[in-house]
């Protein structure tokens, strides 16, 4: 059963938070922390482009969360966080299609890494896409897809510099629906 | 994975799966299951009707809480400060973040 949780109207921060408590595998600790920046965090005017085509339509790219990079590309700066713990590495990796567990590490010090070192669709569902599209349900399946490392306290960074570089990106490759998958 | 988060830092549409972290798919090796997580998350593109709509997805995690547990190998670095300085929790909850004390870090 699909269960519509908010839409169409401010969003309640004060329902979200109490939500939270309902979750089963986010520990005490987290869903405190969690609830209080819900609490803390302003007003957005949420971005909206209404879809102008079905799925069968359209070119998909995935976004991951889980701090991927390729045995062929710089690592994610882990001891940065280390260092200062407040901070973390903001930038952005390209993730082609067709890379698969094999090709990559993850580098997310909030999480057990292993299910995505042994099976990549776990955190970055790039065959699983593809077979939808094989299957007609998804119209095409962009070039490139990306991850960044989503443990971030200020995204400075993030905001200013790398989402517009994946947008660009995305657009340059006629990219329809973007899906951030989170870690 | 905490879909009341997502929703309120204004994310257009989302998706809510209840599964534990570092899984958002599903297990290794389940196929067929991260297939149908991956084209229910698709499909509320087209099912979200308005701005900050949050759609639940049917799923659930055949694991009980405490077998499905995985904590990363060592504690977070952030978790590790905050053990050893308590009193930063405040500060933590109330995201008020220091600015970085090194070059390189923004």
């Amino acid at each position: 059963m699909i269960e519509t949780l908010a839409g169409g109207q401010p969003a309640d921060h004060g329902g979200l938070a109490r939500r939270v408590r309902r979750h089963p595998f986010v520990d005490g600790p987290t869903r405190k922390l969690v609830r209080s920046w819900i609490e803390h965090e302003p007003a957005h005017q949420i971005p909206w482009t209404a879809v102008a085509r079905p799925l069968s339509a359209c070119r998909v790219a995935l976004v991951s969360s889980a701090g991927i990079a390729r045995h062929d590309q710089c690592p994610f700066d882990q001891e940065l966080e280390r260092r200062d713990p407040w901070w973390s590495d903001q930038s952005w990796r390209p993730i082609p299609l067709g890379t698969t567990e094999d090709d990559v590490g993850i580098y997310h010090l909030h999480i057990d890494p292993r299910f995505g070192e042994q099976d990549l669709d776990c955190v970055l569902p790039l065959r699983r896409l593809q077979e939808l599209h094989a299957d007609g349900l998804v119209g095409g399946v962009a070039a490139t897809h990306y991850s960044f490392m989503g443990y971030i306290l200020q995204p400075r960074q993030l905001l200013t510099s790398t989402a517009p570089a994946i947008a660009a990106q995305m657009a340059a490759e006629a990219v329809d629906v973007a899906l951030l998958v989170p870690i | 994975m905490i879909p009341e988060f997502t929703a309120s830092v204004g994310a257009p549409r989302v998706a809510g799966i209840e599964f534990p972290f570092g899984r958002p798919l599903g297990l290794p090796g389940d196929r067929a299951g991260q297939r149908a997580v991956l084209r229910a998350a698709l499909e509320v593109v087209w099912l979200a009707q308005a701005p900050g709509t949050v759609i639940q997805l049917p799923f659930a995690w055949p694991q009980s809480p405490r077998d499905a547990r995985a904590d990363p190998p060592v504690p977070p670095p952030i978790v590790q400060l905050v053990k050893r300085k308590p009193w930063l929790a405040v500060k933590l909850l109330a995201r008020d973040i220091p600015e970085p004390r090194q070059p390189g870090a923004s």
